[in-house]
């Protein structure tokens, strides 16, 4: 049991890094964005390139995340310079990413099994306590999400990141204060995307390899963490978006989870088993998610009205 | 008042929902424990209860003869004709060594769906559960779960992985890099290359069409451009990223190539039917890799049977969970005899004669395209 809430905790930690990002571009400022998609595989393929080349592993989170940036940083461009449709730039970078990903890691699967990551090292394993061994991934992955967190939202809170925020809310009142809405927009998605690669570069060292396909639906989950964690935790005017949006992450991994193994329950002596096969879990996963958000929907009526 | 008001519809919702389920099934079970000494109660199960009837089985026979009994987690990657061969192959060569499923073997089966995300926490739910053995059938699922079997000191066996070594799941001398062992598909190029030789003796050109995604293919299409040259061909590679883009790329590959040879690319073999067509207008003939994809069309192969590799690799699971070997011993194992397939129907309606020298030979010669 507490192997399974350690793995469901290890897996949504990884994705909330990456929900992060994604809040700011869908719920911030409104942007569907398709491109983290590939900037997740990206900052895994230069952290399996990157390590298997000898960088220390710890240097290879900031090179994911200025890479994710740059990724960003291209589909605003489109988006804002040469005013192509939203939805569609992210389109053009996911998909021209594919390619630059196969060209950084040379192949589209890249281990380093053998190698030291941030999550096993010959520091980590001098002050680690051996009682602490188990959770040593969860506590390191703990560390970043933390750390992410908190460096957002002291960013939210500067005056960059006020306009950011009005930018989703206003785009004329940024206008009017004379600033260039479409840099904030650049900036915005710049983050969200480097979030992504950072999020892809941590799950390819606790993985031990990076593979092209691992991105597909990354989107997805982002925005399914993103709403299971807003949703049910907007009533409580006390939990910050960010966290909510970390707790929506593991809420999710723990669909999956739960999908996973209710194939057969084991309580004491007591086997159940569902009739549910191998292929149903997509079904199961979604029925779950559905559970969530018809409950954080009750939850909205009560109060303000749908968000 | 409302916030409690409201987390308790929460979870009043989420609670009904389970236990709505669960409460059907723990009347089966108890009803099924309590009838397992005396008869099988087959009546009284659910239709997919045949998980819960092997464990009482198991717990039976368990308790009768003090046989040992296992429990085994099986990750596959896809759904996906090649996989489920492996997978009823890998059973059947566990039961060639006394280790059966619903006797002294309970196997928990997942399917990743091709997610590589769900892969890992398969992998993780199986630790979880405290597997004897794990098995990994496709290469992402065998390294998820060598990621985590490293931690929790399960042993891995994995199959259909094209190149071990390049996964990182062997060392170069094919010695193991863990507790992990398994047997690889690779493909017989040389074979093909060979029997496509005997078949067209004038043909010049090969299209292979790939998908970019997959690593297997990558090092068997390295293979097939080194050994070319030596049976006087050349390679043409067509590479796609999606399923959606082999319509087009079979229609330009079908422009340069005398024919075309499949590898056991996923994405590739999933769509075969739409490049028969299009080379079949073309009077094209289309080489597979293995059995199945000759059953449905393609004119003949040099390829392996699944099923026996599967085989081979539940008999090394076998020695394994009986504690005769450990994975970290074995090296990892191919299938050594290259077996022909052909396919009569397709060489008369491209007006080709099968040489005797292969079809004396053959495993099996279909008559007819299945659908």
């Amino acid at each position: 049991m507490i192997t399974i809430l350690l793995g469901i905790l290890e897996e949504g930690l990884v994705y909330a890094i990456m929900a992060l990002g994604v809040y700011i571009t869908y719920k911030i400022l409104d942007f569907p964005d398709l491109s983290v998609d590939s900037t997740f595989p990206m900052g895994a393929a230069i952290t399996a390139v990157a390590i298997t080349a000898g960088m220390p592993p710890a240097l290879t989170l900031p090179l994911a995340f200025f890479a994710g940036a740059l990724a960003g940083c291209v589909t605003g461009f489109i988006h804002v310079k040469l005013r192509v449709r939203d939805l569609l730039s992210g389109i053009i970078v996911m998909t021209a990413l594919y390619s630059i990903n196969l060209r950084i890691a040379g192949k589209a699967n890249l281990h380093i099994f053998n190698q030291e990551t941030i999550f096993d090292n010959g520091f980590l394993t001098r002050i680690m306590p051996d009682a602490l061994k188990s959770c040593q991934v969860f506590l390191v992955l703990a560390v970043i999400i933390l750390v992410c967190k908190i460096l957002l939202d002291l960013y939210l809170k500067t005056r960059s990141g006020f306009l950011l925020r009005a930018v989703g809310d206003n785009e004329t009142l940024v206008t009017s204060l004379a600033k260039d809405k479409g840099m904030v927009k650049i900036l915005g998605l710049a983050i969200a995307n480097g979030f992504a690669a950072l999020a892809g570069c941590v799950y390819c060292q606790q993985k031990g390899f990076f593979e092209i396909s691992m991105g597909t639906g990354t989107i997805v989950i982002g925005l399914a963490n993103v709403i299971i964690g807003t949703q049910l935790f907007k009533r409580f005017s006390m939990v910050k978006a960010t966290s909510a949006v970390i707790f929506g992450s593991i809420l999710y991994k723990a669909c999956v989870s739960i999908a996973l193994s209710l194939d057969q329950i084991r309580i004491g002596s007591i086997i159940i088993t569902f009739p549910v096969i191998a292929s149903d879990l997509k079904l199961i996963t979604s029925i779950l998610f559905l559970a969530i958000l018809i409950a954080g929907n009750h939850q909205g009526r009560r109060g303000n009205g749908f968000a | 008042m409302k916030k409690s008001m409201t987390i308790l519809m929460a979870a009043v919702i989420t609670a009904s929902l389970l236990t709505g389920c669960v409460t059907v099934d723990q009347e089966e079970t108890t009803s099924l424990q309590t009838n397992t000494q005396s008869a099988q109660s087959e009546g009284t199960l659910a239709p997919n209860g045949t998980d819960s009837e092997n464990l009482a089985d198991g717990l039976d026979e368990n308790a009768s003869t003090d046989q040992a009994s296992y429990t085994i987690g099986i990750g596959q990657f896809a759904e996906h004709g090649s996989l489920d061969n492996c997978r009823e192959g890998f059973l059947a060569g566990l039961a060639e060594e006394g280790i059966e499923e619903g006797k002294n073997l309970t196997v928990i089966f997942e399917n990743a769906q091709a997610d590589g995300g769900t892969a890992s926490q398969i992998a993780t739910n199986f630790a979880a559960k405290e597997v004897d053995l794990i098995c990994g059938i496709a290469t992402p699922m065998a390294q998820s779960a060598y990621s985590v079997a490293m931690k929790s000191q399960i042993p891995v066996i994995f199959t259909a992985v094209t190149d071990p070594v390049a996964a990182g799941l062997a060392n170069e001398d094919g010695t193991a890099v863990g507790d992990i062992s398994g047997t690889s598909d690779k493909l017989p190029v040389e074979k093909q290359l060979e029997m496509i030789r005997e078949i067209l003796p004038d043909a010049k050109t090969i299209g292979i069409m790939y998908t970019t995604s997959e690593v297997n293919s990558e090092s068997a299409i390295a293979e097939y451009k080194a050994a070319a040259p030596d049976f006087g061909f050349t390679i043409v590679e067509s590479g796609i990223s999606s399923s959606a883009d082999i319509p087009l790329a079979a229609d330009s590959l079908l422009e340069k190539v005398d024919c075309i040879t499949n590898l056991t690319d996923n994405t590739v073999v999933a769509s075969l039917p739409v490049i028969l067509d299009k080379a079949a207008a073309k009077q094209i003939p289309v080489f597979g890799s293995e059995i199945e994809q000759v059953r449905i069309g393609c004119l003949a192969a040099m390829g392996l049977d699944y099923i026996d590799l599967g085989k081979q690799t539940g008999r090394m699971a076998a020695s394994i969970l009986k504690g005769e070997k450990a994975a970290k011993d074995m090296k990892f194992e191919v299938i050594e005899e290259a077996a022909f397939y052909g396919n009569q129907k397709v060489a008369k309606n491209l007006g080709i004669t099968l040489p005797d020298s292969l079809v004396s030979n053959a495993s099996e010669l279909f008559s007819e395209i299945a659908q």
